[in-house]
């Protein structure tokens, strides 16, 4: 398959799915053709001396004659760039190309695209401190010919805004199932706990007010549906199980706005614009809507997985939850005991993590005085997230061992991941040699696979043992 | 319609959705509530700030005494059923039942008066917000969701006639908002209350509501000044303004940002042209549309947490009047006390603030580049350091108090950072308005009739805070 670029409207987070995450290629369309093609009045003053826009492209970020690049990287240390993630600069890179708006003509556009038939270049991801925007575009851009382009045609390509554009992308691609894992794990908890059904009552939807605290609502009420009225718990639950749709309301408030950031991102028309013949400087370069959306995730999975942690701290306590102590079976009288503990540790790294990035204290050069902390918010909204992966298989670990010592069977559209989790995480029943530690890392990776792909399915190589009690 | 941004004609983006009513000034000197869509930003600021009382109105009366009725049928069916507070007890005490024959007794025995007023030191909040507190505390009443006689929304209503006890901002972090309304409610009469009656007055998120509506009401107009400092510090340094160009917002498909572009140019409207070259120009300068633009996504972010929030029912338990399948209606336990939307928004504001510090600093030394003399640089890196370090979110608190109130609100802490980062960027752009004025002046040129009386106040006052 291939995606046909034809305007900015074909730049959609669909598409960038498709490119970025599923490695498909891509084909300038006609539409696109005939506005690259176009003379363009004004695409030679690009090359006037000082018309391009201050931080738009640093002087080392736009070599002034050959082709590959990459020698002129400055990151160094650290791996690289997830592919997806350059893949996705690239792509974004062809969204000002085919307005027709910028210097950049056919050659070079086609250039472009065809590095997203091949392997991504690799790209450093500098190490502790992150790469800056304008060392990515040049590795980014290392196999694109450049040589018998003008000066202002490789400003143009080098032009940085399509790493915040790709960066938000990415996140919003993997929030989005990440936050449906997490609602399903929160029911879970929920039916393991035998928590009231009321405080997820559709009445709420209403009386709060909220269409992202209703979204969550409804999803926690599609989950528990058919859940068991008798037995449940009689008095309220405790404030993390009542309060959770309000803070998975939050949660999707902060998906929808990367998912904003990122699709407004993926279209614009950035850096310095032709238009009417002139050349109109600006400061598309950079993108302040992107890095304090990735922020707000953050500290949104920070949030998500504290109280994830209060819910298995609930479940473990008997004197709080009523259930087993320690939910252990006489042959393993540990059963999840410490789990408590484990998750307490995710919940600080995220909290860590949830630190927002805010434009750079240090100025770079009196021209370049603002720069972008684009990677930073993606480095930590990915660490946050981890983390929440992190306790949200402890609360799956422990729900699922709450209702394997109670015999209990939670509501139907919550079976397929109970299912899975035992697949992956047999039952604590004292039988066999586990290797509990494994297991657990199994089950994190494979929800953070799954905020890909959507998909719940074993990380290869996990499972060392599966329990007859599954 | 106008605008609370005084001067826009066409904020347009986000900050569209905190147009106010011009003739709110001349409408009747009390606020007649009769329903939860009365509870607007507009009727806030009447009580709040405005001083305004408030009059339960005739269907919100109707609505909260048929909902009593019911609430006691629904009681009377079977008194062992759980109802929290009213056949239990409270907080960690929620699994003790209430005996029926004592749930009056419990009820009238309710000692909250002065009891858990607990938190102490760090100033008091302003008497307007403790005002915007009792008023955000009606939305629970007016529509039958209380389980409480009309006589006690009139008696919280009567409260605003007369002056309110002190909040202290430390200390007040709990599970929901009992601490911060403990000290609200001081002196509130609570020996007649009947059953159901103590929890919609105690419990619930209103201070969240309350504190995101102050903080909104004073964003507007910040950002609206920041706007002006800005723009007049691109006119002095000489940006050609076509680098707001209209075009420009088209172009990176984003309403907010067009907004944006849309008040600079109208503050460089008729100033002297620029003298520079695009190339000579900083990016602290070209970026100014965009960054400007989160500043009113943030600004209409908690404006939006506001409007919902002063709106919405948040006390626990609900009580949801009878319908088809609950012919008695239904008191649900909740987490409605946990507004989880007021505390992010105020975090992305200050985080807002801090970034257009940061960039008011920057334009500073690009104004000064070529001056030798002493100025305002050093004051204005502590400045934005200090809005850096009040951006740094607050998040749900780590500490747990008791295995059932297991999380917290952390929104006092989130409107104080808030306000100590605006603090800062009120600050900043005061200094980087009179240094933009020192620039004009030095080599003659005027800045645009919009900013002109912005700059004189700044030179009347010469280190005022506020250059608007």
């Amino acid at each position: 398959m291939t995606v046909v670029l034809d305007t900015s409207d074909d730049f959609t987070l669909a598409n960038f799915r498709r490119v970025c995450y599923s490695g498909e290629a891509v084909r300038l369309g006609e539409q696109a053709r005939r506005a690259l093609a176009a003379a363009g009045r004004g695409r030679t003053a690009q090359g006037e001396a000082g018309a391009a826009s201050a931080g738009a492209v640093p002087a080392a970020a736009a070599p002034a004659d050959s082709g590959p690049a990459g020698s002129g990287s400055a990151g160094s240390g650290g791996g690289y760039l997830d592919e997806a993630v350059v893949r996705g600069i690239l792509f974004a890179r062809l969204a000002g190309c085919v307005s027709g708006r910028t210097a950049v003509r056919l050659t070079a556009a086609e250039r472009v695209a065809a590095l997203l038939g091949g392997p991504a270049p690799r790209v450093p991801s500098g190490g502790p401190a992150g790469p800056d925007e304008a060392t990515v575009m040049v590795a980014a851009l290392a196999g694109v010919r450049r040589d018998d382009l003008g000066e202002a045609e490789r400003r143009a390509l080098a032009e940085p805004a399509p790493c915040p554009a790709a960066l938000a992308a990415d996140t919003a691609l993997r929030s989005r199932q990440r936050l449906e894992s997490a609602q399903a794990v929160c029911a879970l908890s929920i039916e393991a706990f035998g928590a009231p059904l009321g405080a997820y009552d559709a009445a709420l939807d209403d009386l709060w007010g909220d269409a992202h605290e209703a979204a969550a609502l409804r999803a926690l009420r599609r989950y528990l549906d058919g859940a068991e009225t008798e037995g449940r718990r009689f008095h309220q639950a405790p404030v993390s199980y009542r309060i959770i749709p309000r803070v998975l309301g939050q949660a999707h408030r902060a998906v929808a706005k990367v998912e904003k950031a990122a699709a407004t991102a993926l279209r614009a028309v950035t850096g310095d614009v032709l238009l009417a013949g002139r050349v109109l400087p600006s400061g598309g370069f950079h993108n302040g809507m992107a890095y304090p959306a990735m922020n707000a995730l953050s500290a949104a999975w920070a949030d998500l997985a504290l109280v994830a942690e209060r819910q298995v701290t609930a479940l473990n306590t008997a004197e709080t939850s009523g259930l087993p102590v320690n939910l252990a079976v006489p042959k393993a009288p540990t059963g999840t005991y410490a789990y408590g503990w484990a998750a307490s540790s995710y919940v600080e790294e995220a909290r860590a993590a949830a630190a927002p990035a805010l434009l750079p204290a240090a100025a770079c050069d009196p021209r370049s005085d603002v720069l972008s902390p684009a990677f930073s918010a993606h480095r930590r909204e990915r660490r946050a997230a981890e983390c929440l992966d992190g306790v949200l298989a402890i609360l799956v670990i422990v729900s699922s061992q709450a209702l394997f010592v109670t015999g209990r069977s939670p509501a139907g559209p919550l079976r397929p991941l109970l299912s899975f989790a035992r697949s992956v995480f047999p039952p604590i029943d004292g039988t066999g040699v586990r290797d509990l530690s494994a297991d657990g890392r199994s089950l994190q990776q494979a929800l953070t696979a799954a905020a890909v792909t959507g998909r719940l399915v074993p990380a290869s190589g996990s499972c060392g043992r599966r329990s007859k009690n599954r | 319609m106008a605008s609370i941004i005084s001067g826009s004609a066409d904020t347009g983006g986000s900050l569209a959705l905190i147009h106010l009513h011009a003739e709110a000034t001349f409408r009747s000197m009390t606020v007649v509530i009769n329903g939860r869509d009365d509870f607007t930003l507009e009727n806030y600021r009447r009580v709040s700030e405005g001083g305004e009382p408030v009059a339960i109105g005739p269907r919100a009366r109707e609505a909260m005494a048929a909902a009593r009725a019911d609430f006691i049928r629904l009681l009377e069916s079977d008194r062992t059923q759980f109802i929290y507070g009213v056949t239990s007890s409270l907080g960690p005490r929620a699994n003790v039942t209430i005996p029926p024959e004592q749930q009056q007794a419990h009820a009238r025995a309710f000692g909250f008066r002065g009891n858990w007023a607990r938190g102490f030191g760090g100033g008091y909040l302003d008497e307007r917000v403790v005002r915007g507190i009792i008023f955000a505390r009606l939305a629970n009443f007016v529509a039958g969701n209380s389980t409480a006689r009309p006589v006690i929304a009139e008696r919280l209503a009567a409260l605003l006639d007369g002056p309110l006890p002190p909040v202290p901002l430390d200390g007040e972090v709990g599970a929901g908002e009992a601490l911060p309304l403990a000290h609200v409610l001081r002196g509130f009469r609570l020996d007649d209350f009947e059953e159901g009656e103590a929890n919609p007055v105690v419990n619930g998120s209103p201070v969240s509501a309350a504190l995101a509506a102050d903080a909104a009401l004073r964003a507007a107009p910040r950002l609206d000044r920041a706007e002006r400092a800005l723009a007049l510090s691109a006119t002095a340094f000489g940006v050609p303004a076509n680098a707001y160009a209209e075009e420009l917002g088209e172009l990176w498909g984003d309403a907010d940002e067009a907004a944006a572009l849309a008040a600079l140019r109208r503050h460089l409207s008729g100033a002297s042209p620029g003298r520079r070259q695009a190339g000579q120009v900083p990016a602290s300068y070209l970026i100014l549309g965009r960054v400007l633009g989160q500043a009113r996504r943030a600004v209409a972010g908690l404006t939006e947490a506001a409007r919902v929030s002063l709106r919405s029912v948040t006390s626990n338990p609900v009580y949801v009047p009878p319908d088809a399948a609950h012919p008695l209606g239904q008191a649900l336990s909740t987490g409605g006390f946990h507004n989880a939307m007021a505390y992010p928004a105020l975090n992305a504001l200050a985080a807002a603030w801090a970034d257009l510090t940061l960039l008011a600093g920057r334009h500073v030394t690009a104004l000064r580049a070529a001056d030798p003399a002493a100025g305002p640089g050093p004051e204005l890196s502590a400045l934005a350091e200090e809005a850096r370090a009040a951006a740094m979110p607050t998040l749900l608190p780590a500490a747990v108090n008791d295995p059932q109130d297991d999380v917290s609100s952390p929104v006092f802490g989130a409107y104080r950072r808030e306000a100590t980062a605006a603090e800062c960027l009120d600050s900043a752009i005061a200094l980087l308005a009179a240094e933009a004025g020192r620039a004009l002046d030095a080599v003659g040129r005027r800045p645009a009739p919009p900013v002109r009386d912005s700059l004189q106040r700044v030179r009347a006052a010469r280190k005022g805070p506020d250059p608007a």
